[in-house]
Formats: C-alpha cells, sequence, structure tokens
C-alpha cells in the first residue's frame, strides 16, 4: 500500500465537480483508492461517498492507494488534487 | 442546517413526468419561483446550465443535484422532484434518473451549497432513503420521510422539527434558536431590553437565531423553555446582577457583563458557535424548569409552594422566640399569676415575646407576597405583601373615630361603613386562609396589568414596574380586600361568636369544648380560629366578673368559662404537635424541608404556638387541615370531659401550673395530636422529590 498526504485548494472544497471527476478517473484503476479525512475511511471509487464527507477548501487528507497499479493510482489522484482539477 | 428546513411544500413535486434534461431544470426553477427563493430566474438558470455543462450533475443511482450560487437567490433553499418513470440526465453511470434536488445557494453563503450537497449524499446513499422518497403519495410524506431519515442519521440535533415544517417560509423562528441569552441589570429598566435588542439583531445579520430573555424589573420575559435550552448551542448570560442559572447546568454558557451585550453581541455570538465556551455546571442545585405547560393543579401548587418556603423561617424563629418568652416567664414562676401579660412578665421575657411576635407578624405578608410573586414574577410580590397585611390586620377599626363632617354623602358614607370595622361588624382578620386568597388575588391582578400594559410603547417600559404595577395593583388588591373580602370574613365571625354563645347558654360544655378546640385547628389564626379565641379570652373576662360579683372559684357558671379557655388552649396545641409526630412516623408524606421542622413544631406545640402548623396547613390544605381539626376537636372534648379547666388566656404547657386536672389535659394533648398524627398518616399522599 502506498500512501500520501494531500490538501485541497479548491476554494469551494470538494464539491460535486470535483468529486465526480475524481470518482471517475479513480475507478479506471484496479486498485481500492481510499480517502481518509477526519478519521473517516472513504472509498474514493462513489461520488455520494466523498461528497458526503463534506471536504471543504484547506482540509488536510491521506490518500491511500493498494492493489496491482497502486503508484500510478496515487500519482495520478495527488495529481488531480493538486492541480485544484482544473479550477 | 437541515434538509427538512430548505425545503417547503411549494418546492416539492411528486410523480412528476419529464422527457429530457432542460424540462427538468425548468420545472425545478419553477419550484424554487413559486417557493419564493429567487429572484430573478434567467440568472439562476444561467448558473444551473453552466455548472451542468461542466460535468452532469446527475451522480448515480437515479440521482441527480443539479445546483447554483448566484446572485439571483434570496436564501438557501431546496427544490425536489420525483420521477417514477426517470429521464436522461446525462447521467455519469448512464441510467435514467427519478429523484432530483435542486440547491439554490446565496453569494457568499460560503460553504452552505457545500454542507447541504454533503448532508444530501450522506442521506442519499441509504437507499431505504430513495425508495421511501420515491413511495411517497403526497408532498407531506416526503417531508416526514426526509425528516425521520435526517433524525435518524443525525440524532443530535433533533429539535424544533414540527414547527419547522409548519412556518418554514417565515425563516428565523421556525429554525429554532441556536444561541440564547439572558439579560438583566440592577435597576431593570433600559440595559436588560438594550442588550437583548442587540444581540438578536446581531444575531439576525449573522444568519444565526437568537433569543433573549429580559429579566428586568417588569420581571422576566420571553422566558426561555427546557426545549430551546436543550437544542442550543449555548447561552449567553449578560447580567449585572444574579440571574437564575441551574436551568443552564450541562451546556456551554458565557458570563458578561450587560455592557458586553450591548456593544459586542458580534463577538459573545461568534464565541459561542466556536465551540470554545465552557460547559456550565451549577453548584449542587437543583434544575428548576420552565415548563410552558402545566396542570392547572400543579402551578397553583408550585405558587403556593413558593409562598410557604419564604414564610418558613418567619414561624419557626418566631415561633420558637415566642415560647422562649413562656418558658422565662415560666421559670420565674409566673405560671399562675400572669394572666394575659404571660410572656411579658420579665423584662427578658418580654423581649423575646416582642421580636418572636413581630417576626409571626409577618408570616402572612410573606405567605401572600411570595404567592403573587410565583404568578407575577417581581412586581407581584409588593401587591401581595398589601394583601396578605390587609388579610392579617383586618379593616382599620372605627372604634372611638369620629369622622370630621358628621354628615356623609353617598359615597363616603358607603366607604365608612363597609371600609372600617366597628365594634358590631365583628372581626375582620382572616388569616392565613386570607393570606393565600390575598396572594392569589395579587398575583392575577399584576398579571393581568403586565398583559393591559403589553401593547405600551417601549419608552414606557420604565414607568411599568416603578409606578404602574405598585399603584394600579395595591389600589386594587386594597379594594378588593377591604370592601369584599374582609366584611365577609367580618361577618362570619360575628355568626361564630353568636352560636358559641348559644352553646354556652345551653350548658353543653362537651359540645362546646369540642367546636372551639376543632375551631382552633381550621384556619390557624383565620376568623374562625380568631372567634374562638377571642371567645375563650372573653369568657375569662366574665369568669372575672363573676367572681367580684360573688361566685366563687367552684361556681359551675365560673368552672364553665375556664373549662371553654382550656378547650380553646389544647385545640392549639395539637395540630403543631400532631404534624411533628407525623413527620416521625409516616417520613414519606413530607419534604425534606418540612421535616427539619419537626424539632420547632415540638416547641410550638408546647407553647400553644399554633402557627406552626400554617406551612403544612397551606401546602397541602384539603389533606392537613381536616386531620388537625379533628385532632384537635378530640382533644377539646376529652379536655371539656375530664373538666380541665385553664385561667390564662395563653403559654401552653408552661402555664400548666394554672390548669385544674394537669395530667389529663396533658393527656388530652397527647391523644389528639395521636389522632392528627394517624390521620395525617392515612390521608396525606406520599411526597414526590
Amino acid at each position: 500500500m502506498v500512501a500520501k498526504d494531500v490538501k485541497i485548494i479548491n476554494e469551494q472544497g470538494l464539491h460535486m465537480r470535483p468529486a465526480g471527476e475524481f470518482a471517475k478517473e479513480m475507478t479506471k484503476f484496479d486498485s481500492d483508492v481510499t480517502l481518509v479525512f477526519g478519521g473517516k475511511r472513504i472509498n474514493a471509487k462513489s461520488v455520494m461517498l466523498i461528497i458526503s464527507a463534506c471536504i471543504k477548501c484547506g482540509a488536510e487528507l491521506t490518500i491511500e492507494c493498494s492493489g496491482t497499479d497502486e503508484e500510478a493510482a496515487l500519482a495520478k489522484a495527488v495529481e488531480l488534487v493538486e492541480s485544484g482539477f482544473g479550477e | 442546517m437541515r434538509i427538512t428546513e430548505l425545503l417547503t411544500k411549494e418546492s416539492i413535486s411528486l410523480g412528476v413526468k419529464l422527457d429530457s434534461k432542460d424540462a427538468a431544470i425548468d420545472y425545478l426553477i419553477d419550484l424554487h419561483e413559486k417557493a419564493g427563493n429567487i429572484t430573478d430566474r434567467a440568472v439562476f438558470k444561467e448558473g444551473i446550465v453552466k455548472r451542468e455543462e461542466s460535468g452532469s450533475t446527475a451522480i448515480g443511482e437515479g440521482i441527480a443535484i443539479p445546483h447554483a450560487k448566484n446572485r439571483a437567490v434570496k436564501r438557501a433553499a431546496l427544490a425536489a422532484v420525483t420521477v417514477p418513470d426517470g429521464v436522461d440526465y446525462d447521467a455519469l453511470d448512464g441510467q435514467p434518473t427519478n429523484l432530483i434536488f435542486m440547491i439554490a445557494a446565496p453569494e457568499g453563503g460560503s460553504d452552505v451549497h457545500l454542507e447541504v450537497l454533503s448532508r444530501l449524499s450522506m442521506l442519499l446513499i441509504d437507499e431505504d432513503f430513495r425508495k421511501d422518497l420515491l413511495a411517497c403519495g403526497t408532498v407531506q410524506d416526503f417531508l416526514n420521510v426526509c425528516d425521520k431519515y435526517e433524525a435518524e442519521k443525525f440524532p443530535e440535533e433533533v429539535s424544533t422539527k414540527e414547527e419547522a415544517k409548519e412556518t418554514n417560509n417565515s425563516e428565523q423562528k421556525s429554525n429554532g434558536y441556536r444561541v440564547l441569552a439572558v439579560t438583566a441589570c440592577p435597576t431593570g429598566i433600559a440595559h436588560t431590553y438594550m442588550a437583548a435588542e442587540a444581540l438578536e439583531k446581531e444575531g439576525q445579520k449573522l444568519g444565526i437565531p437568537v433569543k433573549a430573555e429580559t429579566n428586568g424589573s417588569g420581571g422576566a420575559k420571553n422566558i426561555l423553555t427546557d426545549e430551546e435550552i436543550a437544542a442550543c448551542d449555548g447561552i449567553i448570560v449578560a447580567a449585572d446582577k444574579n440571574v437564575e442559572t441551574a436551568r443552564f447546568d450541562g451546556k456551554p454558557v458565557l458570563f458578561v457583563k450587560v455592557a458586553d451585550g450591548i456593544h459586542k453581541p458580534a463577538e459573545l455570538i461568534n464565541k459561542i458557535e466556536s465551540g470554545e465556551v465552557p460547559i456550565h455546571h451549577e453548584k449542587g442545585a437543583v434544575k428548576s424548569s420552565v415548563k410552558a405547560e402545566g396542570s392547572v393543579g400543579s402551578r397553583i401548587y408550585k405558587h403556593l409552594m413558593n409562598g410557604v418556603s419564604h414564610m418558613l423561617p418567619f414561624v419557626i424563629g418566631g415561633g420558637i422566640l415566642t415560647a422562649l418568652a413562656f418558658l422565662i416567664d415560666s421559670i420565674c414562676g409566673y405560671g399562675a399569676t400572669g394572666g394575659s401579660n404571660f410572656g411579658s412578665c420579665t423584662p427578658l421575657a418580654a423581649f423575646f415575646k416582642y421580636a418572636g411576635g413581630l417576626a409571626m407578624s409577618v408570616m402572612v405578608p410573606v405567605l401572600a407576597g411570595f404567592i403573587a410573586e410565583s404568578i407575577a414574577d417581581r412586581p407581584g410580590l409588593a401587591v401581595g405583601f398589601l394583601g396578605g397585611l390587609l388579610a392579617t390586620s383586618g379593616n382599620a377599626s372605627i372604634a372611638g373615630y369620629a369622622w370630621a363632617n358628621d354628615s356623609l354623602s353617598g359615597f363616603q358614607n358607603f366607604i365608612a361603613r363597609f371600609g372600617f370595622t366597628s365594634p358590631t361588624s365583628g372581626n375582620t382578620v382572616s388569616g392565613f386562609l386570607g393570606g393565600i386568597v390575598a396572594g392569589f388575588l395579587a398575583g392575577y391582578i399584576v398579571l393581568g396589568l403586565r398583559k393591559l400594559c403589553d401593547k405600551f410603547p417601549q419608552s414606557l417600559e420604565g414607568i411599568k414596574p416603578t409606578l404602574i404595577y405598585p399603584l394600579v395593583g395595591m389600589f386594587a388588591v386594597a379594594v378588593l380586600m377591604i370592601f369584599i373580602f374582609n366584611p365577609l370574613i367580618g361577618v362570619v365571625n360575628t355568626g361564630l361568636s353568636n352560636m358559641l354563645s348559644a352553646l354556652a347558654e345551653k350548658n353543653l360544655l362537651i359540645v362546646l369544648g369540642l367546636i372551639l378546640a376543632g375551631m382552633m385547628a381550621i384556619d390557624m389564626g383565620g376568623p374562625i380560629n380568631k372567634a374562638a379565641y377571642l371567645y375563650g379570652t372573653m369568657v375569662l373576662g366574665t369568669a372575672n366578673e363573676l367572681i367580684s360579683a360573688g361566685a366563687t372559684l367552684s361556681d359551675p357558671a365560673v368552672q364553665a368559662c375556664y373549662i371553654s379557655m382550656a378547650a380553646v388552649m389544647v385545640g392549639g396545641m395539637v395540630p403543631p404537635l400532631g404534624i411533628a409526630l407525623a413527620c416521625i412516623f409516616f417520613p414519606k408524606k413530607f419534604t425534606a424541608a418540612e421535616k427539619n421542622s419537626t424539632i420547632s413544631n415540638i416547641v410550638m406545640g408546647c407553647g400553644f404556638i399554633t402557627e406552626g402548623a400554617i406551612p403544612f396547613a397551606a401546602a397541602d390544605p384539603g389533606h392537613v387541615i381536616p386531620c388537625t381539626f379533628i385532632g384537635a376537636a378530640a382533644a377539646g372534648a376529652l379536655s371539656a370531659a375530664f373538666k380541665c379547666t385553664l385561667m390564662a388566656p395563653h403559654g401552653g404547657l408552661f402555664v400548666v401550673a394554672t390548669v385544674g386536672h394537669p395530667l389529663m389535659y396533658i393527656v388530652s394533648w397527647l391523644v389528639g395530636s395521636a389522632v392528627t398524627c394517624v390521620l395525617l398518616g392515612f390521608f396525606k399522599k406520599n411526597v414526590q422529590e
């Protein structure tokens, strides 16, 4: 398993559009992708679960990937978050 | 931010048929417009469409949550539709959408829409919730389902949901108060209200509903209920005087000066919302609750107990001081010769009797005053005091008093006839029963005045407690007591005296003893008691006259007089002792405070200080008075049957030296007390503490 701490920079937090994009990208990988936020573990392949976590701007969270393509999945996830999902 | 607070009946539509995404968007915008959530539908739609262009909001599982945050939105709100047949909303999973929630978020509302979004998805993840929503037949069902699941998921915030649904449109009121405040200043005229207003206004500005209770000199207004206290985030106490805080036990409470409430309301509210305020723990206090509702009986009991608990110290302190006076005179050897001066024959005894007597004399005013205070808050106190004073003092006597103008006009004549007592109109002292009546009268008079004055402009707020309540209230209570209640009591009194004289003439000594003693124990200082006691002292005078006219002590007529007096005194000695015994043998029937007065009641029983029983009788007249009455009557009948005599008008056990057949007299007293005690054990209900 690989993991990395990231910080949300989107002004409006991880709202539906970025959450949707995130989930869509993550489903392309075979590995399990989990967001650890506020003591909760969130399956990053479900839009609704991401949204319901209410992740606001400035929130710090950990991305965990485990599986055959975990390195690639983590790299993509970190890239998405750090790019602010193109916002 | 509850889902059900954002939805209104107007913004929900069920079983809709939609053939395209665009039609769906238009339909939901219509709902928002109908519910009055947006000002400009074109601007709002622009926002919604722009959002859809960057990616569909149909997130799968048949759900779409279109949303826009823009200037056309008046307030954060939701619209919802169910589409049983489904509509193609470009869902991420390609499936048709049949549940659409549209979020309208005002510009600058920071994270509102993220929070709503989060909450909606948390609920919608639950498949049962989605199924239940789709199965709803009516809009009310739909709201109920939302409410039910939301309450399950977020149990910590179940609050004012009923009103929330009903009055969703009237914004603030319905949402429940997040911050509560109590304001109070020593004078209670201006700052109290300024602080309350500042806090409530600032709350509105911040979007945090605030309710402020004002503890002004006009009494507490806008009182915080237990439900509100339980549901709020915290309480601001902006006060320069003591306020009742036991009810806030376990909630975050911020204590500040009243001036801070006026000048820094935003800071205070934000502090509460920040969650940094420590939890308040009341030291050893009992939580007294402010229930909006309560049965009439329990409210009357609460008022009564407020009076009784304040009266108790006067009865105990005054009563024991008086008993000490008797004890001292008795030790000094005046027991047999003191007569009507007994208790004041030595300077030391006189000192105790004077102080004790004064303390006892304010007990009925205190009772009435605090009954009124319980009903009408602080303004009731003064008016109740006056009512109680009028009950214990009776109307002014005009014996030996001449009016300046002998030929009085009609109205003046009316007042002269009814407003005063004359030697023929009987005593008008109504004692503690009259005091209870006066207390309730005063309380409801002031409560009525407060209602009447509610429409006064704010600028007159100051003169209500300083002028209107005391002046109008006292006038009203004085008129009622002096012209209605006291004269009625005078009539009762005269009638009773006549009855006693008739019994004496027929020489029915045992019946007379029974009735005299029983009368002593009914109202304990009221008209019935006074009639009996005055009869007793009157016959002592008669006996003296008979003796000076040549009769001997053993003359039956003289003996009858002394037997009457003995019955009177034994009747007055039974209630305190009987109650004290009941406190010992039936402790469950009495409160802790009542049980603590056991010893002092024994002392007062010995001293013929019937007043010791008043707090018990006042608290539960229906059960206590019959028991004391029967016990005292039994003692009186026995005392008369044993031909016990008494030559002193007062003193209890301390004048036992003047009693004929003293042993039997004490037996009568103990038997009567035992009767009272057993009856109390049967009739009085257990106390729940």
